[in-house]
């Protein structure tokens, strides 16, 4: 009744072959776009740091070895433009972070109820992140403009009855880079608070009440349940504020151009300048790698500094 | 001709697990057979093996006259339930009954057709354009059965279709499908853990642990003469009791069992209908009763019957579950020691255990009250050691 | 509802929704509660939202009204000239137009969206779903490829593509294929149930067809949250614009509006004009789509 198998017992080929096929045509153009645009870049940013390439003067390039990296880290010839751009990404990131976190936290806060037009004002706080922060960085520019007829100036002056005289705070550098801050928070907070509310929605009704009927009252509840409930959204929205500070630009390009000397230059903008205005790949190169470094340690760190308490549910 | 044939089929895993070491069976055209065991034995990897779900790593597995092997599931010819029923959540019933035709490229008029018999067989016709979130779990689980049956495929598959539904509907959906079955006369494999399930639906039953075919058999064959230990707890509900004793026998040529410290005669019709007990040397011996093979007012001798110590008193109306302790050891295999009842935690010391007896609500028995027990032991089952049936 | 002694322990027993409208002294907002809340919300609202109130109003005012105070907030001298002034300081390729402008960002966007959905999303198909060597390390590449900013590859990618400036292709399509879009829609599928897919296999469907029969028509919101996502970095992308384009003809809006504030003559009015007319197709987008824009913002946190 039976005839004799021609195959004897093997795997399912014909289903594994098939899927293969149907997979390498699938995965193919993401495959390509990927080692392309990403991978290949990013091997290629090492190699160019390493190289002395003066953009668009025809010259071949030459081999600089670690020199690019020494003379952004070690030569005072060089360095002091780069530290800055350290200094003021690290200033910039350590206001932020706590700051628009904290904002975002507060606006969630008062967000939480079950109110009529609570939608409304989530869309409304949630609006500017909808800006190109290019559009933004224009609209603060206005906002911040010098004379007594500039906006800002002009809510100061009403708001303390004359006490503070109209300032130009994209030109002082003492006051550049806190303006920058400002327009930057008010560009993100939506962001962070949507993702903190919906964080603080999750968190069970009951175990409020249960808190309440045992006789806590509205801070220690905010103490011992809300914060821990919101302890991972938290941690999320904090790395990825920090790295995105990290990569401060735009506003930076459009607001003030990297001053008034180097009071707002960042790292991206060191890069960008060096690629452009001056031409030097090699250097604008060793700037990415450095930068890139620098990311990853700060995600390291923050990953295992947060991580080690986290819950796993 | 749908015949399965699974010749030395085995599935080992790339970590290294041998998840089936071997099966050898065959499941004839038209037939209902049912794998049943405990989770974990391997029941549902076989039908996945069979669906082509999981690739075969060794022997070979025949469906018609055909080596399937290598096959992928849409070139075997087969048709899947699935436990979750797996129902294209964005189709409608239709959609969903006609989809697997729609692949083979049906003329439209034949799909359309051929669904709407299969909804008619179902009673789906007036759910045909609902879409599954709107339909109860009875009804999810008929669309499954539906899309199966339109393909009328050389074999069903069906892997627990009806673990997620409530009793009720469980008892009846047993017999719809059982119905169905046979009178659409296809293959059937059916994968379940419920050996009440097994029992009413198959026409063999095949009864695996841990990868391995413990018996195929009809189900009157597996109750009345389970091959092993296992099987012999694992069919029946409640489960048998089972005990350690020791086979004597007396100068006057009769043969006993002991139950502790006392002493069950055996009939000699059931030594001449069991050669291998008839022969069996003295000494250590397993012994089963079933909770129906106790009889509540005992006729004939004290070595028919057993004095016991009634624990807890289950009544369920047309009958009782009598819990009695005994000072007996209780005999078992690895697996059916882990399936201890919570009742039988409570027991006492070592050497005392729990059993069930079945009984009928007459007369009335008391907790905590010693009784006379009789026992059928025409209906008594024996192992050996190793827990082999001694037939 | 009325507010009778309902015993404490009961209350615990009704519903929340319930439970709120039993005014039962602290266990639920008073009318002052909710007065206050409002009271401190709307100002506060108001306030936040301000600056793109300054930027409307002005778009409407002449250039020199714009910086005079809150004289800009009075309702005389509303005009359109602002707009119309657009049109014509852009125009010819020299300087380029607002509607050139204007196509640039829809065509970029759309190709980096569109293109990101169809090779992301059969990508990650593949990788959940399909068995194939080398699948587990090309999984492996591309969550480990999910932490490279953009930024660090910027100037490489600018050094290799220099042969590419000033064309729409530059600005598309090395968007297309994205490490985290990839990620989303594979966590996506992976959640999916198994059976769902096997049941299509035995049904008869293959790879290709299981994706596009099964798969996609139940992947709708992971489809909506990645082209929000993907369309929001790419409209408002400025910094590869800035350094592969300086022809007027192919610049998008963000470097388009940056380039108007770095050459004078201008006036503010004008600018605002230009800058509402470049926000307002997003605005009104996510007006209407606003469930959706802040569903996917909150998808990505999850997943993060």
């Amino acid at each position: 009744m039976f005839t004799k198998p021609k195959t004897v017992a093997g795997p399912a080929i014909a289903s594994i072959q098939q899927d293969t096929r149907a997979a390498v045509v699938m995965v193919t153009p993401a495959f390509l776009g990927l080692l392309a645009f990403i991978a290949i870049p990013f091997l290629l940013a090492i190699f160019l740091s390493t190289q002395n390439l003066q953009f668009g003067s025809g010259l071949a390039p030459t081999w600089m070895g670690l020199e690019q990296y020494r003379r952004i880290l070690l030569d005072p010839l060089f360095r002091a433009d780069f530290y800055r751009a350290l200094i003021n990404n690290a200033t910039f990131a350590v206001v932020v972070v706590p700051a628009q976190t904290g904002l975002a936290l507060a606006i969630a806060l008062l967000l939480n109820r079950r109110l009529r037009g609570m939608p409304v004002f989530r869309t409304l706080f949630f609006m500017p992140v909808v800006f190109p922060m290019a559009l933004v960085s224009v609209i603060w520019k206005l906002i911040y403009a010098p004379d007594d007829v500039g906006m800002l100036n002009t809510v100061l002056k009403v708001v303390t009855f004359g006490h503070i005289q109209p300032h130009d705070f994209l030109g002082d550098p003492k006051t550049a880079l806190a303006a920058i801050i400002v327009t930057s928070i008010w560009s993100g907070v939506g962001f962070q608070m949507v993702i903190i509310l919906a964080g603080l929605q999750s968190i069970s009704a009951t175990l409020y009440e249960a808190a309440s009927i045992d006789k806590a009252s509205k801070w220690q509840q905010f103490l011992n349940v809300t914060v821990p409930g919101l302890r991972n959204t938290l941690v999320f929205v904090v790395m990825v504020t920090t790295i995105l500070s990290l990569r401060l630009f735009d506003q930076v390009y459009i607001m003030t151009r990297g001053g008034p000397l180097n009071a707002t230059t960042t790292v991206m903008y060191q890069a960008v300048t060096s690629a452009f205005d001056q031409g030097n790949i090699g250097r604008a190169a060793a700037i990415t790698v450095v930068f890139f470094v620098l990311v990853l340690g700060v995600a390291l760190i923050q990953r295992w500094f947060l991580r080690e308490e986290r819950e796993i549910v | 001709m749908a015949t399965i044939k699974y010749d030395n089929v085995e599935k080992t895993y790339p970590d290294g697990t041998k998840a089936i070491p071997g099966i050898s069976l065959e499941v004839r055209d038209g037939e209902f057979m049912v794998f049943v065991g405990p989770s974990g034995c391997g029941k549902s990897t076989v039908l996945r093996l069979t669906a082509g779900l999981e690739d075969i790593t060794g022997g070979s597995l025949f469906i018609g006259d055909r080596v399937v092997n290598s096959l992928a599931p849409q070139q075997r010819d087969i048709a899947m339930v699935f436990q979750d029923y797996a129902l294209y959540p964005h189709m409608t019933v239709r959609d969903n009954i006609g989809f697997a035709l729609r692949m083979m490229g049906r003329p439209k008029s034949e799909i359309r057709q051929r669904v709407e018999a299969a909804a008619g067989r179902l009673s789906l016709t007036a759910l045909l354009d609902r879409k599954p979130r709107n339909l109860s779990g009875g009804q999810r689980q008929r669309v499954a059965m539906g899309r199966a049956i339109v393909r009328e495929p050389q074999a069903f598959l069906m892997d627990e279709p009806l673990s997620n539904l409530d009793a009720k509907l469980r008892v009846q959906m047993r017999a719809e499908i059982s119905s169905l079955q046979r009178q659409l006369g296809v293959t059937t494999v059916y994968v379940t853990h419920d050996q009440v399930e097994a029992m009413t639906m198959g026409d063999r039953v095949a009864v695996m642990k841990s990868g391995l075919l413990q018996q195929v058999a009809p189900p009157e064959e597996l109750y009345e003469r389970p091959v092993n230990i296992f099987v012999a707890g694992f069919i029946g509900s409640p489960k048998m009791n089972l005990f350690e004793s020791v086979l004597r026998r007396d100068r006057d040529g009769g043969t006993f069992v002991t139950f502790g410290a006392q002493e069950l005669a055996i009939p000699k019709e059931v030594l001449r209908e069991r050669p291998s007990l008839g022969q069996r040397k003295d000494g250590p011996i397993k012994v089963g009763i079933r909770p129906d093979g106790f009889i509540l007012t005992p006729n004939g001798s004290s070595d028919q019957s057993i004095e016991v110590t009634t624990e807890v008193v289950e009544s369920l109306g047309n009958e009782r579950m009598v819990h009695f302790i005994a000072q007996v050891r209780k005999a078992s295999d690895a697996d059916t020691r882990d399936q201890r009842t919570d009742l039988e935690e409570i027991a006492p010391d070592a050497g005392t255990s729990m059993f069930i007896a079945r009984v009928p609500p007459y007369p009335r028995v008391h907790e905590r009250e010693t009784i006379r027990l009789g026992v059928n032991t025409k209906g008594l089952y024996f192992f050996d050691e190793e827990g082999n049936s001694l037939f | 509802m009325s507010n009778a002694s309902i015993p404490r322990h009961q209350v615990m027993t009704l519903s929340p929704k319930v439970r709120d409208r039993t005014r039962i002294g602290r266990l639920g907002p008073s009318r002052l509660r909710i007065a206050v809340n409002y009271l401190v919300m709307v100002p506060v609202t108001l306030l936040f939202v301000s600056p793109i109130i300054y930027m409307f109003i002005a778009s409407f005012k002449p250039n020199n009204e714009v910086l005079s105070g809150f004289g800009v907030f009075s309702l005389q001298d509303l005009s359109f000239n602002n707009y119309l002034s657009i049109f014509s300081r852009f125009s010819g390729s020299d300087t380029g137009t607002f509607t050139g402008f204007l196509t640039t960002s829809l065509i970029v966007s759309a190709a980096t969206v569109i293109g990101g959905l169809v090779v992301n999303s059969m990508a990650a198909y593949a990788l959940a779903r399909l068995r194939w060597p080398g699948r587990n390390l090309f999984l492996l590449a591309v969550i480990a490829l999910v932490i490279v900013p953009f930024e660090a590859i910027a100037v490489p990618l600018f050094y290799m593509l220099d042969g590419l400036r000033n064309t729409y292709l530059v600005q598309f399509l090395p968007f297309i294929a994205s490490p985290f879009s990839i990620y989303l829609f594979y966590s996506f599928f992976a959640g999916l149930p198994k059976s769902l897919e096997e049941a299509a296999r035995v049904d008869g469907a293959g790879a290709w067809r299981t994706f596009f029969f099964i798969m996609l028509p139940n992947a709708r919101p992971v489809f909506a949250t990645v082209a929000i996502l993907q369309f929001m970095a790419s409209w408002s992308s400025f910094l590869w614009p800035v350094m592969v384009i300086d022809d007027p003809t192919v610049r998008p809006l963000p470097l388009a509006i940056s380039v108007y504030v770095g050459t004078p003559p201008y006036g503010w009015g004008n600018i605002m004009a230009f800058g509402v007319m470049m926000v307002l197709p997003m605005l009104v987008m996510f007006l209407i789509f606003q469930r959706w824009f802040i569903r996917s913002v909150v998808t990505s946190g999850v997943k993060g």
